[in-house]
């Protein structure tokens, strides 16, 4: 995880491999965003890409193992609220050549699925895996302040 | 696994056939979904919407399901609209393409106008 110098309040959560679960971390982490001035218009982006970054870990990273933990670190120091979200790896992350289109998932071609990292690149700032991470596979994103918005601190 | 949290209706209004989708849309939702459409599809139903209803969370499987009932509706000669999304799910049901293939209204009455503006053209 990333160290910031800036700091000023993070939230660390850890739950198992079980869909639905991301629904719980959602809530507590919309809970911290809103407390630290998150922007009302972006908490549904938010609370949709932390859900479809959870889902990955949980599905992919995981592989669905019950006891396999997904831990969750939200961070925030003003300029931006960060989410790096660590699974512990049986499958690492291997980027698809590209994703499939609609037209294309109609015709036969590809996985119905498949949609989660292309609506976190659309709802986020910043979004990706880190590379290198021992532990597991390390998705991380990235929302912008609005300074003036967030000035609460 | 958690809690399947979706309710599924269908009715009829207007020669729409109506699948009220109450709750969360998530992968659990595949065979109630699958079940209503292929409910109404026996019934004769050439219009078929999709009406959305206290939908907290609506994720890339539940998506994926809707991306399938869209198979099924082109290959069936059927003809779908969805409602009751709020602006946050219209934006990612344009985003991933599915505004192409189904319309989307803001209520199920503007959708029952907008299906009979089709049928009387």
């Amino acid at each position: 995880m990333n160290i910031n110098t800036t700091l000023i309040a993070s939230m660390d959560i850890s739950f198992p491999s079980e869909l639905g679960y991301e629904i719980i971390v959602r809530d507590a982490v919309e809970s911290f965003a809103h407390r630290h001035g998150f922007a009302p218009e972006r908490l549904e982006d938010l609370r949709t890409s932390l859900c479809e970054a959870c889902i990955n870990a949980i599905e992919h990273g995981n592989q669905c193992v019950a006891h396999m933990r997904v831990d969750v670190r939200c961070q925030y120091d003003r300029k931006q609220f960060q989410i790096e979200i660590q699974d512990q790896g049986i499958r690492p992350f291997s980027p698809p050549e590209r994703p499939y289109s609609i037209a294309e998932k109609l015709a036969g071609v590809g996985t119905l699925r498949g949609m989660g990292l292309q609506i976190i690149a659309h709802l986020t700032d910043e979004s990706g895996f880190l590379e290198n991470d021992e532990r597991g596979n390390c998705f991380r994103m990235v929302f912008y302040c609005d300074l003036d918005r967030t000035s609460r601190y | 696994m958690l809690e399947d949290e979706l309710t599924v209706n269908t009715r009829q209004r207007e020669g729409v056939a109506i699948i009220d989708l109450i709750g969360d849309v998530t992968t659990f939702a595949e065979e109630k979904i699958n079940t209503a459409y292929q409910e109404v599809t026996n019934q004769g139903s050439r219009l078929v919407l999709l009406n959305f209803r206290q939908n907290d969370y609506i994720n890339s499987a539940g998506i994926a399901i809707l991306i399938g009932i869209v198979t099924e509706v082109n290959r069936n000669s059927q003809k779908l609209a969805v409602s009751g999304l709020s602006q946050h799910f219209q934006k990612i049901f344009r985003m991933v393409g599915l505004a192409q293939y189904a319309d989307i209204y803001q209520d199920e009455d503007e959708a029952i106008q907008g299906f009979k503006s089709i049928t009387t053209t």
